[in-house]
């Protein structure tokens, strides 16, 4: 009887392994979040694999300059995953959840770009990035209000001055970004608080 | 003389019964009677009426008109429905980029904030 219950918890944890294994390198597994977006008063949820990705940049308007400077960027990239929920009360979400998910960040590759607290407004926002042979291949954000939170992932090869040169278009800002070197954040976090 | 060959003629001439086999045997080596088969005068064919001759051309140029029509509107909405996705995938794409550049946003300002100042306790003493 023990061995038949070892036997289905085997057969069990295998395909779970199996799709972590299944992610390309640098996408995060982001919680279904399927409660929260009944209790949201606004959710984004924005899923775009390799597929719908190349799908939307042929799709770009490229007369539009805003548009013609995210097809430059989408081109190198293999997908974007946002999630972002808005709540008329404070704090309607469980932190674990987010604590998951920043806990995913913790592996190895990824580096701590900016972490910045603030206890005046109750924001935390945590800027992470995947550095493989010397390049950003991948960017994670979590940021959490007392009445939003948002997850983000983009994956690819970032090119940094691109993603900087967008300020001005989206207003990214500058965050002062070395290409092709490990950012020394993790060691000296920009931490306000 | 002319007496005997005559009545050798005669002798060599005289009914004789055939054996009572005799009848059984013929008719035993007799070839098979050929059997008479009627053959029917081939009638001559009845010409076919103009939609008989017409009707596989028709259903078959209606068949590739049917196909023709059906994979142009196919090919229609597939491309209809390709254009739909994309846009939508687009206008998902730039929401997912305004998401993330408010959020850097965010935390370049909460970086960029001055700490905030000690309250100036030494001052106060003297």
């Amino acid at each position: 009887m023990k061995w038949i219950t070892c036997l289905a918890t085997l057969l069990l944890a295998v395909p779970a392994l199996g799709q972590n294994r299944g992610l390309p390198k640098g996408q995060i597994t982001l919680p279904e979040f399927a409660q929260l977006a009944d209790k949201a008063s606004e959710s984004v949820t924005v899923t775009l694999d390799p597929q719908l990705l190349g799908l939307a940049c042929r799709f770009l308007d490229s007369s539009d300059p805003q548009q013609a400077e995210a097809q430059k960027l989408c081109t190198s990239l293999t997908g974007i995953y946002v999630r972002k929920y808005t709540f008329d009360t404070d704090y309607a979400y469980p932190k674990s959840d987010i604590d998951g998910v920043r806990k995913q960040l913790s592996g190895p590759g990824w580096s701590r770009l900016v972490e910045a607290r603030s206890k005046k407004d109750q924001t935390d926002v945590d800027v992470y990035v995947l550095i493989d042979g010397g390049k950003a291949r991948s960017l994670a954000i979590i940021a959490s209000e007392p009445r939003e939170f948002a997850i983000v992932n983009i994956v690819g090869s970032i090119d940094l001055e691109q993603l900087h040169a967008l300020e001005g278009n989206f207003g990214v800002p500058e965050l002062e970004l070395e290409t092709g070197k490990k950012p020394t954040a993790e060691k000296a976090p920009a931490t306000k608080k | 003389m002319s007496q005997d060959i005559e009545n050798e003629l005669r002798r060599a001439m005289r009914a004789i019964d055939p054996p009572a086999d005799f009848t059984a045997r013929v008719m035993r080596n007799l070839p098979p009677r050929a059997t008479v088969t009627a053959i029917a005068a081939a009638r001559p064919a009845a010409r076919p009426s103009l939609w008989t001759r017409l009707s596989a051309p028709v259903a078959l140029a209606a068949s590739l008109l049917v196909a023709i029509v059906l994979g142009q509107h196919m090919a229609t909405q597939q491309a209809e429905r390709q254009q739909l996705a994309g846009l939508e995938a687009s206008r998902k794409l730039m929401q997912a980029l305004r998401v993330t550049s408010q959020k850097l946003d965010l935390a370049y300002e909460a970086v960029q904030r001055p700490p905030p100042v000690a309250p100036p306790a030494e001052e106060n003493r003297s």
